[in-house]
Formats: C-alpha cells, sequence, structure tokens
C-alpha cells in the first residue's frame, strides 16, 4: 500500500512539474526585454548547444478537410454497409405519436409507418431499434443504429454532428397551463412570475431560454416532457413548455383533461429530421424517396392516419 | 389497462432485472476471489493489477462502465464487435461487483489471525490445507453479512441497465408514465421489495447456519 502511494505522488509531482514547464514562453517573452541586457543572447545558447529544437504538435491536415461536404470516397461508403446488411437499423424512443405500441400491441406510429414506406423504396428491410436518447449520437457512431428517426427536430448542433436528411414536419412549441388558469396566462408577459418547467435539453428548454419574458420565469428542468405534464397537473409547476405535437396527442384528454395549450402562442418554430452518420451517403437516396412518397400522396396519408396533416411541411 | 395486465407486463420486465442479478451474482462471487487472492498475491506485478482492476472499477460510476461496455467496441474497431445488450450488462455488473466481492474476500481472509496459520504450519500442515480446513470456513461465517449487503444492493443496481435500453422494470414502468399512468413506476417497489425480502430471508438462514461455532 506504502509503495501504490508513492508511485502515485511521484506521479502527481511529475504531472504538477510538467505543468510548471508549460510556463516556460513567458518566461523567455521576459527575457527579450531590453531591461537585461547582460543575459546571453538567443542566437549564442542555440549556437551553444548546436541544435534548434522546433516545437510542433501532432496533427494533420484531414481533420480540415473532413468538414468540407462530400465524403471521402476511399472510406467504405456508409450506403455500401446498409447494403450489406440489407437492413436499415432505425432508432426511435416510445413516444406517441411518433413510434409507440398502440393498445393492440402493435408497433405504429407516424415515424414507424413513415420509416418502413422510405425503406421500402430503398429495398431494404427496417429494423426498429429503442435507444437511450440521450446516447443518440453514440447509437449511431458505434453503427447499432444507421439513423436517428423519431421525430428529431433538428438544432445546429446536431447539423454539426450528424448528416440530417430534408425537414418533413414543421413543429414548434407550446406552452401547457391548468385549464383553470385560461384567463390568467395568455401570452409570455403574463408569464414571467410562472413556475416552468420543461425537459432538460429540449426545444422547450431552449425556447424558454430564447424567450424574453420566459426567460425571466423561475424555470425547472425535468427529466422528460411528459414529467413536465404531471407537475403542471399536480400543482408543482404554473406551465411546462413542450412540442405542440406531444402536447396536441395528450393534453385535454385522459389524464390531462384539465391541462390546455395556449392559444396562438407559438415559440421557436422548428422543424423534424432524419438523422444519418456524418458524412452519410444515404441522406440524397433518403430524400429523393421521401420526395416520391410525398409526391404520390403516401406521407400525406400516413400524417392525416396520426393527426399531424397540418404539420407536414409539405402541406404548408 | 387494468392492474393485472400492469401487473403481468411489469413482472415480464422484472424477469430482467432477476436474469441479470442471478448471472452477476453467480459469475461475479468467483471472479471476486480470483482477484481477491491476485491483490494478495507476494508476486507484486500480479498484486498491482488486481488492485488497479479493483481501484478503476470502484471508483468510476456503474453507468458510466455500462455505457463503455455497450458503446465502444462498436465505435473502436466497427460494428462486428457490438455486444447484445444483456450481454454488454452482464460483462459490466460482473467486473464491477467482483472488485467489491474481492475486497470483502480479502478483508475476510486477512482477518483470520496470523497465529492460525502459524499453529498450522507447527502441526505439519500444508498452505493449501491451512486455507480450507482453518481460514475458509471463518472467512465464510465473516463474510456473510457484507456479502449480504452487496448483494441486496445488487438488486437494486440491475436497474441501472436501462441505461443501456435493457427493458428492466423501472424503463418499463416509465413507458406506462408516456402513456399518463403514473401509478405504475410507483408500485415497482413492491416488486423489490418482496425480492430483497426473500432475499434477507435466504441470507439470514445463511448466518444461523453458520452459528454453531464463534470467531
Amino acid at each position: 500500500m506504502k509503495k501504490l502511494l508513492a508511485l502515485g505522488l511521484s506521479l502527481a509531482l511529475t504531472l504538477s512539474l510538467s505543468a510548471c514547464g508549460g510556463d516556460a514562453p513567458q518566461d523567455q517573452s521576459k527575457t527579450s526585454d531590453p531591461s537585461a541586457p547582460a543575459a546571453p543572447s538567443d542566437l549564442e545558447y542555440v549556437k551553444d548547444t548546436g541544435t534548434p529544437k522546433i516545437g510542433y504538435t501532432d496533427f494533420a491536415p484531414q481533420d480540415q478537410s473532413k468538414t468540407s461536404e462530400p465524403p471521402a470516397p476511399a472510406a467504405p461508403s456508409d450506403l455500401e454497409y446498409v447494403k450489406d446488411t440489407g437492413t436499415l437499423k432505425i432508432g426511435y424512443t416510445d413516444f406517441a405519436p411518433m413510434n409507440y405500441t398502440n393498445e393492440s400491441g402493435e408497433f405504429v406510429g407516424f415515424e414507424t409507418e413513415f420509416a418502413t414506406a422510405v425503406c421500402e423504396k430503398l429495398a431494404l428491410t427496417p429494423e426498429f431499434v429503442e435507444i437511450n436518447w440521450d446516447s443518440k449520437t453514440m447509437e449511431l457512431e458505434s453503427k447499432r443504429i444507421d439513423c436517428i428517426w423519431n421525430g428529431m427536430t433538428i438544432t445546429p448542433e446536431l447539423q454539426e454532428a450528424l448528416a440530417i436528411g430534408d425537414p418533413y414536419i414543421k413543429n414548434y412549441q407550446v406552452v401547457v397551463i391548468r385549464t383553470a388558469d385560461a384567463d390568467k396566462y395568455k401570452t409570455t408577459a403574463d408569464l414571467v412570475e410562472a413556475d416552468l418547467q420543461a425537459e432538460a435539453g429540449s426545444a422547450g428548454e431552449a425556447a424558454i431560454q430564447g424567450d424574453e419574458n420566459l426567460s425571466k420565469a423561475p424555470y425547472t428542468s425535468v427529466d422528460k416532457q411528459t414529467s413536465a405534464l404531471l407537475e403542471v397537473k399536480a400543482g408543482g409547476a404554473d406551465a411546462c413548455v413542450l412540442d405542440f405535437v406531444l402536447a396536441g396527442a395528450m393534453v385535454g384528454t385522459g389524464n390531462y383533461s384539465d391541462l390546455m395549450v395556449i392559444p396562438d402562442l407559438q415559440l421557436s418554430v422548428e422543424e423534424y429530421g432524419v438523422g444519418f452518420r456524418k458524412g452519410s451517403d444515404i441522406v440524397p437516396l433518403f430524400n429523393k424517396a421521401m420526395q416520391a412518397l410525398i409526391d404520390d400522396g403516401t406521407l400525406n396519408q400516413i400524417a392525416v392516419k396520426y393527426d399531424l396533416g397540418e404539420l407536414l411541411l409539405a402541406n404548408q | 389497462m387494468s392492474f393485472m395486465t400492469v401487473t403481468k407486463m411489469l413482472l415480464e420486465s422484472f424477469a430482467l432485472n432477476c436474469q441479470l442479478f442471478l448471472i452477476t451474482l453467480i459469475l461475479s462471487l468467483p471472479l471476486g476471489l480470483v482477484v481477491a487472492f491476485g491483490s494478495m498475491s507476494r508476486w507484486k506485478p500480479l498484486s498491482w493489477v488486481s488492485r488497479f482492476f479493483v481501484y478503476i472499477m470502484r471508483s468510476t460510476p456503474l453507468m458510466l462502465q455500462l455505457a463503455i461496455v455497450y458503446y465502444l467496441p462498436g465505435i473502436v474497431w466497427g460494428p462486428a464487435y457490438n455486444l447484445p445488450k444483456m450481454v454488454a450488462a452482464s460483462l459490466a455488473f460482473i467486473l464491477n461487483y467482483a472488485a467489491y466481492f474481492s475486497e470483502i474476500f480479502r478483508g475476510g481472509i486477512q482477518g483470520v489471525p496470523a497465529g492460525q496459520q502459524e499453529a498450522g504450519q507447527v502441526l505439519g500442515m500444508t498452505r493449501g490445507q491451512i486455507f480450507l480446513r482453518v481460514t475458509l470456513l471463518q472467512v465464510i461465517k465473516r463474510i456473510v453479512p457484507p456479502i449480504g449487503n452487496e448483494v441486496i444492493t445488487l438488486v437494486k443496481d440491475t436497474s441501472l441497465a436501462n441505461f443501456i435500453m435493457v427493458k428492466e422494470i423501472i424503463m418499463m414502468a416509465k413507458e406506462f408514465g408516456n402513456k399518463a399512468m403514473i401509478w405504475p413506476l410507483f408500485y415497482t417497489g413492491v416488486f423489490f421489495l418482496i425480492f430483497n425480502g426473500v432475499v434477507t430471508l435466504l441470507l439470514s438462514r445463511c448466518e444461523k447456519k453458520l452459528d454453531y461455532f464463534k470467531v
């Protein structure tokens, strides 16, 4: 045990020493100060040692070329990989009306049927894989899934990390309140002192932070949108901000019948897209297949079936 | 959805918790013993490796270990190396619990007074004989309470597997929450209470059986 401790201490010492070394360039800049002419010149010093030491870090120029869109043709293409496996692994989370199991136990939803239809056009077998939403990029990178297809709001960060197909649904955030408060809260200005909630890291949270009135209100983040609905229902919060799609499906019915959406209040209007691996060459094919489904009316049929007709971008 | 349907669905997902619990317990106990012997080894490199393993496993969150086992092989070596969910979960749990068990075993073995070993040597017993006939039974008696502690913690920890989408009971209950049913989540507590009640009874029976001698 003592040896281990000694080892750890010497390691810490080495680290702290090397941290001191990081300050060296500053010291050198001091020597160039004309007020200290007594010091030997830098040239003399280098000539003395006979070897100029050239500082560098190991970095390749490829990293920068990566940001230009078309993927390097040398790497095995994403499309070839997916065609080889014959299946498109679709990452989803259980979330009505996008992907969910209905009362008779069938796996349904707008995205479920949409993805199945696109896979048919691409001659691939869809395989739905339930994912942890917080780890969606890792799920993609480890190839446990080939795409994220689950009502994903397109954000600048996601555009950076993924290759996203053309948007197909336009969504916006709404404020949900108790029906009893209908007269109290009509605009965001009325909500300045209300207790607000939204899902941590969600588009709803971004909407609160981005709104000049809502950002002043006391705010709590919760682990998911439905938890925020429960809190408002129970009186733990006055209002929550969440997807119009989810609110439209849940608020005013069943357990949430005493809740309502503030009418004519649309926050941070956003669009849904399907996310593929960065640089994936499946995206153009996906876009073509989707356009074909829009043109022949299939996508609209599916959207209407799940009450999303008015949200479909092609219908707007 | 009726109470019976929910109970049935929760019970089905609780089977995964039980499976993970049993696999972990069966494999991490012997592995823990191996690691304990490694830590106590007089050959220093082996002792260092074992102790480093214990350090890593005890000092990082189990959730992180789950993420590493689940995602990293696929990211580093490609999709062919992705482990199935339950295999990944079992692996992370076995390694993590083996580290904790190894320290309990080490404490139990080193807690037996050195005088007894010397007495054994005086009587001409080999080291193996001393361990099996003198030390082992005392060790077992000593470690039952701390091992019991870990076993009960393990039952509850199995829920962490939902981080890598093993649809265990808590994840199932949260799905009911998505369908605006609040009570199933709280109801899951009953399953854990019953399971750990049985575990507690078994542990106290174990202790009673070992009551015929004192250490």
